[in-house]
């Protein structure tokens, strides 16, 4: 093989080498650097640029709505557990089964509307277009599920509810 | 050793001056006739081997300049301060996902929504 050639190609295995290791060590130390994962809200106070005064109201917000949100949980997954009994014994959906359905869609409409609730008063804590840009973010994380959902079954063949 | 013996008297008696000798020489010299198309088949090798002649001479430049240190140590260092600058960029970028992932999962568990 052409010395030349070698050279060359050792070249740039070592300038591979070289990029991937200072890559990998900048991106370790980027990620060391940024994170705070002792504080849950570090994420706010970076994004939506919070200072001391602001990120206390919106910690105080947050603290007093974790336990109703722990308590929907529980809720929710007792709603669950009681519709899988209810579905456990036969092959059909019971109309006892379809109450719970109900009653499930109710919790979770209670609570999604707490939850909104809940990120429209951290978004008046925070200076007006920050808290604009907060709720659309919140409101795509938490209903933009749906909307994804609702629309890949749209988009299915098969599925084109109320297109006759 | 015989030869050489024998070689030596013609030797010192020869004169590189001596034109007369220089111009028998030349006319004594038999040039046989060229053949057919010469010229042409000379430049068609020529040609034919211009490109792998190129082809070396430009890696041989290549791996030149590879090996010379100030070129070495200015693209290590360029690489380095590149990859360091785009892994922090990227392990920034990660870190935030990171911490929306825990805000989120916190505010509003996938059970919830």
């Amino acid at each position: 093989m052409n010395r030349s050639l070698i050279v060359v190609l050792g070249a740039l295995a070592l300038s591979a080498a070289v990029f991937a290791g200072s890559y990998f060590v900048g991106q370790r130390a980027g990620v060391i650097y940024c994170a705070n994962p002792a504080d849950d809200l570090s994420w706010l106070r970076t994004e939506f640029h919070l200072n001391d005064a602001e990120l206390a109201r919106v910690r105080q917000l947050h603290e007093s709505y974790l336990p109703q949100c722990a308590k929907m949980c529980v809720l929710i997954a007792a709603k669950k557990a009681e519709i899988q009994a209810a579905l456990a014994n036969g092959t059909n959906v019971t109309a006892a089964a379809q109450e719970k359905l109900t009653e499930l869609g109710e919790v979770r409409a209670q609570c999604q509307g707490q939850m909104l609730r809940h990120f429209i008063a951290v978004s008046q804590a925070m200076p007006p277009e920050e808290g604009r840009r907060y709720l659309a973010e919140m409101e795509k994380i938490t209903l933009g599920s749906h909307e994804e959902i609702e629309q890949s079954m749209s988009d299915h063949p098969g599925h084109e509810h109320g297109t006759n | 050793m015989k030869i050489s013996a024998a070689l030596k008297p013609i030797k010192e008696n020869m004169n590189p001056d001596d034109t007369k000798l220089s111009t028998l020489l030349h006319q004594g010299r038999v040039s046989p006739p060229l053949p057919p198309r010469f010229q042409e088949n000379v430049w068609r090798r020529i040609d034919a081997n211009a490109v792998p002649a190129k082809c070396d001479s430009w890696l041989d430049a290549l791996a030149a300049l590879v090996l010379r240190p100030r070129f070495a140590y200015a693209t290590v260092t360029a690489l380095v301060l590149a990859g360091a600058l785009l892994g922090a960029h990227q392990g920034a970028q990660l870190a935030k996902q990171d911490a929306q992932a825990r805000y989120v999962a916190m505010v509003a568990p996938n059970a919830l929504r």
